[in-house]
């Protein structure tokens, strides 16, 4: 094995997320990110670790607990890798290791190596050691048992992750993939809770279940942890097993051969003729409306677009059942959709609303060629996000009138959808200041991680809380304001319309100024 | 503007990124109807030059003249009387050849009939009739051919190409020369980069080349070459373009004894 060139290898990734702060930007988000990251290791470490493991000796019930944080821990950390892609650093695929004079067995451990040298994963190995640390303090633990059950499974929770992320990809490349890892995620969503309601009626499932999760390999490190002997080997054991298996499921999923690209989206393709899109851009003025058809066709065939937009409607019907049913008399339906309902205007089509250029590489400067005004690219970009997102208003308000409580009435519907367009508006002009000031390079196909920048997290993550909670504030402080008879909330959509308009013309103004910039960081020179 | 002004005449132009200097003072103009190398080594301000020049890029200072008028990056009516093949060919990866070539001559104001012809008329001619695949499943050499349909779709009256030649194959090569000697002899305008030297001695009338930071060192008529078999530059006879541009730019190849 090759360990010198795999050390270069990791050494070259340090030096790599090191070169992206020699930008503005990047000294911008290092200095967050190293902020987040020093507070949460400091009250990670301090309260879910050495806290839990002082609270664990101090109940008398240490291994229940060190079983729930580590279980936590690890479905988060899994969660994390899959959804937000930490550890998958396309730069070293093994389509690009395969210029390095290494064998494939050292791609193999090189390729995984540098995704558990991730940052992210270094952090949960943190709080790991931080519940042993603070369990080996008051005497509850043996370093070495509980020192190699954290390091197992911070492994195993490692392959655990990159296994899923790998069978999903697979799966994704599929005709049916897209629906499949929208039921899978929607489920994961939903089923820890009804599970729990279940589980909390009928004892004996709940033993059931306790038995089997004691073969599971956070249970295992638990066990490990907090006992010594045969237990703590069976523990230790155990995780290896699960490791064992994981990485030769591993190496299975990555040995497949590629599915063959799909060809059937051709099908009904027909040179010449103009499809849906191409009516709806003509709506526009023509020296616009091709570009608002391009741009239509470029959301539409984005994966991640079409797998969240239609999650975006299970999404809200979840979360509006969810905040409709909150204890002590604080849930409303109505008050939870008023929130909610808006939410599907911007989840499909977030990602590439505030990266309008993020995608293009560098077919970026062809609009730059074309015999129009640059910047109409930038609201053509827009106005198709906005017609994507006002469409989904329409069977979300209709999914919505079947399910509303009664009585129904006309304010019921119409004041989520009015909510809905004042959403729409602030959110994609949200998204044209985003695409000219917070711009970042990311993959069309990518399925799956989290390719926005800083300012795109911000307004993406900050838009859906505001959307969560803005109306159940409201309800408490001012619940005039979110009564279903409350005609004035046309005037915040009106507002926001106004918003939008004056955002497209100071942004579109901005933008030929902006454009050598943007076309550095899209085609990957800064 | 008269019949006989220049296609392209670019006045002291620079271009600064930052500090950084990558065009400095470049002023040379291109002829009508000829067909015209710009050459340079890399790094040289050869695609800054063509930024600069197809509204990519602002200037620093200086000015760029097309067929007789000022232009800057608002140029559209300008632009509709250019056609430019990017360096990065400047694809929209998810689209289909026709699909990207149908949004190119739309946005061109082409009218619909005229559109769905030349479309398939340039895909049936690149042979780029494999539609089962996207842009990004194309080979490099195909994605080249759509790249250069696309700047040729509304029959530009100027005509910049970034390295046209690299990774296209010798059949594809010839086709796009044949072509592009046909564009010129209508009078139409080529302004071509290349590192294939050879190619570019055969095929140009006029060649400039440049060196670091974007400092013109020598243009001039290269027909000379076919016709005399030498051309001739400060007391020296050089036989081939390639022994000039190596003479001009300083290339220290036989530094490395190494190699």
């Amino acid at each position: 094995m090759n360990w010198e060139r795999i050390g270069d290898l990791i050494r070259l990734r340090y030096q790599l997320m090191w070169a992206k702060t020699r930008s503005r930007n990047g000294k911008i988000a290092l200095f967050i990110i190293g902020y987040l990251l020093f507070v949460m290791v400091a009250v990670l470490v301090a309260l879910g670790g050495v806290g839990a493991g002082i609270a664990a000796i101090r109940t008398g019930r240490a291994e229940r607990i060190a079983q729930v944080v580590l279980s936590g821990l690890f479905i988060n950390a899994v969660m994390a890798t899959i959804l937000l892609g930490f550890g998958m650093s396309a730069v070293f695929s093994e389509a690009e290791l395969l210029r390095y004079p290494l064998h494939e067995r050292e791609r193999f451990v090189a390729r995984h190596f540098l995704g558990i040298a991730d940052p992210f994963w270094i952090l949960v190995l943190l709080v790991e050691l931080g519940l042993v640390f603070g369990m080996y303090v008051l005497g509850a633990c043996s370093l070495g048992y509980g020192t190699g059950a954290a390091l197992l499974l911070f492994v195993c929770g490692y392959l655990f992750a990159r296994a899923i992320g790998a069978w999903i990809d697979g799966l994704m490349a599929t005709r049916s993939g897209s629906g499949v890892v929208l039921l899978l995620i929607f489920s994961i969503s939903i089923l820890p809770r009804i599970m729990l309601a279940a589980l909390q009626k009928n004892p004996a499932a709940r033993k059931q279940v306790l038995d089997a999760l004691r073969f599971t390999p956070p249970f295992g490190a638990a066990a490990a942890m907090t006992h010594t002997g045969g237990t703590a080997f069976a523990g230790l054991g155990l995780i290896v097993l699960w490791s064992i298996g994981l990485a030769l499921f591993l190496v299975w999923l990555e040995r497949r051969p590629a599915t063959a690209p799909r060809q059937q989206a051709i099908r009904g393709v027909v040179a010449g003729k103009a499809d849906f899109f191409d009516r709806l851009g003509r709506l526009f003025p023509p020296d616009i409306a091709p570009l608002v058809s391009h741009w239509l066709h470029f959301f539409v065939r984005n994966k991640r677009f079409r797998m969240l937009y239609l999650f975006s409607f299970p999404l809200a019907a979840f979360l509006t059942w969810n905040l409709g049913q909150l204890p002590k008399g604080h849930g409303d339906l109505f008050v939870a959709a008023l929130g909610t309902l808006p939410m599907v205007t911007f989840i499909g089509t977030s990602r590439i609303a505030v990266n309008l250029y993020g995608y293009m590489g560098d077919a970026f400067r062809r609009y730059f060629l074309f015999p129009t005004d640059p910047a109409a690219s930038l609201r053509a970009g827009s106005y198709a996000s906005v017609l994507l997102g006002g469409f989904a208003l329409l069977p979300g308000a209709i999914v919505w009138a079947i399910f509303a409580p009664s009585p129904l009435d006309f304010g019921v519907i119409v004041m989520p959808v009015i909510n809905g367009l004042t959403v729409l508006f602030l959110f994609n002009s949200a998204g044209l200041w985003t695409t000219l000031f917070g711009p970042r390079r990311g993959k069309y196909d990518r399925s799956l991680g989290n390719d926005m920048s800083l300012l795109g997290n911000i307004v993406v993550i900050g838009s859906a809380l505001t959307c969560l909670l803005t109306p159940q504030i409201l309800r408490r402080v001012a619940p005039d304001l979110v009564s279903r008879d409350n005609w004035w909330m046309l005037l915040p959509a009106a507002f926001a319309i106004m918003v939008y308009v004056a955002s497209l013309r100071a942004a579109g103004a901005l933008f030929t100024g902006r454009r050598e910039r943007l076309l550095a960081v899209v085609e990957g020179k800064a | 503007m008269t019949p006989q002004a220049d296609a392209i005449r670019i006045t002291n132009l620079v271009k600064r990124y930052g500090n950084s200097l990558a065009v400095e003072k470049l002023s040379l103009s291109v002829p009508r109807g000829s067909m015209f190398g710009f050459l340079g080594p890399n790094g040289s301000g050869k695609s800054t030059t063509i930024g600069c020049l197809t509204g990519l890029l602002d200037p620093t200072s200086g000015t760029v003249e097309i067929l007789g008028s000022r232009f800057t990056t608002e140029s559209a009516d300008l632009k509709r009387r250019m056609g430019v093949m990017p360096e990065t060919l400047g694809l929209f990866d998810p689209l289909y050849a026709h699909e990207f070539l149908t949004f190119v001559a739309r946005m061109y104001g082409l009218q619909e009939p005229e559109v769905q012809q030349r479309v398939k008329e340039l895909l049936a001619a690149l042979e780029l009739t494999d539609s089962g695949k996207t842009l990004a499943e194309y080979s490099t050499g195909m994605r080249k051919r759509v790249s250069f349909a696309a700047a040729v779709i509304h029959s530009p009256e100027v005509l910049f190409l970034d390295e046209p030649f690299e990774s296209i194959d010798p059949a594809g090569v010839a086709l796009l020369k044949q072509w592009l000697r046909r564009f010129t002899e209508r009078g139409r305008t080529v302004f071509i980069t290349s590192h294939v030297l050879e190619t570019v001695e055969r095929l140009c009338d006029r060649v400039a080349i440049i060196t670091k930071p974007g400092k013109l060192v020598w243009q001039g008529d290269i027909t000379v070459l076919a016709r005399d078999g030498t051309v001739q530059f400060d007391g020296r006879e050089f036989d081939s373009l390639e022994e000039l541009f190596l003479h001009l730019t300083g290339q220290k190849y036989d530094d490395l004894k190494w190699l």
